[in-house]
């Protein structure tokens, strides 16, 4: 094969330009404006080359890429959460002169071109190349905490170690499934002539258990709230929203839409049932907005995970929607603390801190309270919208048991999320002091921004509702409108 | 050939338990060459001659190396070379040594043409591997520098870090 014909979409080949341009320019003079700009300028035009790809698609089974409506999709919103997630990470690095931090950018920028080399991927290699250069960059970007470095640096040993161990475990399962089929191709081994048929079984659920480690479902979540808590912000952010986008889609791509093995549904039960009541019943009694955060995420994942197991005609729409809206609003809510936190002041990351906001910033409180609610699922935002899909699929392919545990899951979400803002509109004891407040009118557009997309969402839903899994054949969509 | 590779295997986990279970860190390096080794030799009866050398070569060679390497460079200063004679005692061999002979046992007799069916496949030699590194894996080659630029940039950040701040 010549240099030609390689099939490579076209927005990893501008990332993983785009990184060396950095680098390129790091050896030149080191600057972290630049980096920021550089590695912004570079999600942008990805951005602008999606759906191109270089050289011709491969036949199905050798290539190591694929792309398509779910692959451009997800891709979309990963590279629209980075771009985000850079916007408030400028204020870290802006702030803090005396270390030269351009690896920062240069680490979000690796992060994201793991990221979707996952969601591109077609093939076992490219799947764990993409989770490895994702889980290596987290990790150096979880010690980037400037006012404590040791807290930082636990929380990149916990994440090192632990997602360590689940790789192995994902990758024994990928071993075995290669020496089931004999292909790397990213489907699920089926048994072939006389082997036992528990060597498949063993293998799905290896790799199950790995990408559930990833995603945080309950038996293995306990790493997240920990180095959330630990990490900088904007990249809890990146956790809770980038890597859970890629490792989603891989789940999807991996298992298809369709009906799957029976083992599958007790499995899958039993897990969703957890991580649903887990994470909501952990997040009761955080005193830390990043702990609440993480918890809360990891209820959702539960939800999403309903919306896996239902087959149905609905179910790639509520996919679609839902993770747009987890996405808008997780962010929206990290954007909110970003733009909370003061120079040589509160940082917006415990609860308390928030006593009194609707008195002293009331635009602050209001975005914030929008972007709880939307969480939370309650009308004005697209969360409602996006449960309100994940219940129908629910109901379309029965599954009444799940159903009860997602009630009980939004009640109690509904609990700890109101509390915040009943905190917010709680008068303030004392006059607060009078806080040196510079503008940073980067965070004021994007919530702006990300309020408009929950909104509008929630008020337009059925422009969000689109099939574009991979299994049934979906309608032509409009793919870029979640881009601002 | 199965029974020589299971006890090629077997060999490689009792010196891998061996390995995180010593207390110095001399003795694990001793196992852990021992494990790498067996690994080679169960690569090798699976006919993965070509990994096997890779194993050994890169493995048991360079990376025991920086190991051995690494150990020297943090016992700087405390060193004491009578303790080091006490870590290098004949019983720190024994184990090690007794797991190598296995390993080496099985190689020398697998030398002898085994009975049986001809192998049906081909070895695959260097040149088939570089042609699909660089023919159709070349993309996977290229994210793999970037992993490794990835972990670079990481360690470099912390260790830069906690430099400056002790």
């Amino acid at each position: 094969m010549t240099g030609h014909d390689v099939f490579l979409p076209m927005p990893l080949m501008v990332v993983s330009s785009g990184i060396m341009v950095m680098l390129a320019a790091t050896t030149w003079r080191r600057s972290v404006e630049r980096s920021f700009v550089g590695s912004m300028v570079t999600l942008v035009l990805a951005l602008a080359v999606m759906g191109y790809h270089t050289g011709r698609m491969p036949d199905t089974g050798s290539s190591l890429f694929i792309q398509d409506w779910w692959a451009g999709y997800t891709a979309i919103l990963t590279i629209f959460s980075s771009l985000c997630i850079l916007l408030m990470a400028w204020r870290d690095a802006g702030h803090d002169r005396t270390t030269l931090v351009d690896e920062y950018p240069l680490l979000f920028m690796l992060g994201t071109l793991g990221a979707l080399a996952m969601v591109f991927s077609a093939n076992y290699m490219s799947f764990f190349l993409g989770l490895e250069i994702l889980g290596i960059s987290l990790m150096g970007l979880a010690a980037f905490r400037h006012r404590s470095f040791m807290q930082g640096c636990e929380a990149a040993m916990k994440y090192l170690i632990l997602s360590g161990v689940s790789s192995a475990i994902l990758l024994f399962g990928i071993g075995l499934a290669y020496g089931i089929t004999g292909s790397l191709r990213f489907i699920p081994p089926i048994a072939a002539g006389d082997m036992p048929a528990a060597l498949p079984v063993a293998a799905t659920v290896m790799i199950l258990v790995g990408m559930f480690f990833k995603l945080s479902a309950v038996p293995f979540h306990m790493w997240l709230p920990d180095v959330m808590e630990g990490a900088p912000v904007p990249v809890a952010a990146f956790l809770a929203v980038v890597s859970k986008i890629a490792i989603f889609a891989s789940l999807v791509r991996y298992f298809g839409t369709g009906n799957q093995p029976p083992f599958f549904d007790d499995i899958l039960s039993v897990v969703i049932t957890l991580t649903i009541l887990g994470g909501n019943l952990l997040a009761l009694r955080q005193t830390s907005l990043i702990r609440l955060l993480a918890c809360s995420s990891i209820a959702h994942v539960g939800y999403l995970l309903i919306a896996f197991l239902c087959p149905g005609r609905l179910q790639s729409g509520a996919i679609t929607i839902y993770l747009l809206a987890y996405t808008a609003s997780t962010l929206g809510v990290f954007a909110t603390i970003t733009a909370f936190a003061i120079h040589e002041g509160p940082d917006g990351t415990a609860i308390m801190q928030w006593k009194g906001l609707f008195f002293s910033r009331p635009f602050l409180a209001s975005a914030m309270s929008l972007m709880l609610l939307s969480l939370a699922g309650i009308p004005p935002g697209i969360g409602f919208f996006a449960k309100f899909e994940i219940v129908a699929t629910g109901v379309e392919y029965p599954r009444g048991l799940l159903l009860c545990v997602l009630m009980i899951g939004s009640i109690i979400g509904l609990y700890y999320y109101l509390n915040i803002i009943r905190m917010m509109m709680t008068a303030p004891s004392l006059p607060s002091p009078r806080q040196n407040r510079h503008a940073r009118p980067e965070l004021t557009v994007l919530v702006i921004v990300l309020s408009m997309i929950v909104v509008i969402g929630g008020l337009l839903p059925a422009r969000a509702i689109h099939s574009l899994l991979p299994a049934p054949a979906g309608p032509p969509a409009v793919q870029d409108r979640m881009v601002p | 050939m199965h029974a020589l590779a299971l006890l090629a295997a077997s060999v490689t986990v009792v010196g891998a338990i061996m390995v995180i279970t010593r207390r110095v860190a001399v003795h694990a390096v001793l196992y852990l060459v021992v494990t790498l080794l067996a690994l080679a030799a169960v690569l090798v009866m699976q006919g993965a001659s070509f990994a096997a050398m890779l194993e050994i070569i890169i493995y048991a060679g360079a990376i025991m190396v920086l190991f051995v390497f690494v150990i020297m460079m943090l016992n700087l200063g405390q060193t004491d070379s009578t303790r080091e004679k006490e870590w290098l005692r004949p019983r720190a061999w024994l184990g090690p040594g007794i797991l190598a002979t296995i390993v080496c046992a099985e190689l020398l007799y697998c030398r002898r043409p085994l009975s049986g069916p001809a192998p049906a496949l081909a070895p695959i030699t260097a040149h088939d591997v570089g042609l699909s590194l660089f023919g159709r894996y070349v993309l996977m080659v290229e994210l793999v520098s970037f992993l490794l630029l990835a972990g670079l940039v990481s360690a470099f950040y912390i260790g830069r870090n906690r430099m400056g701040r002790h």
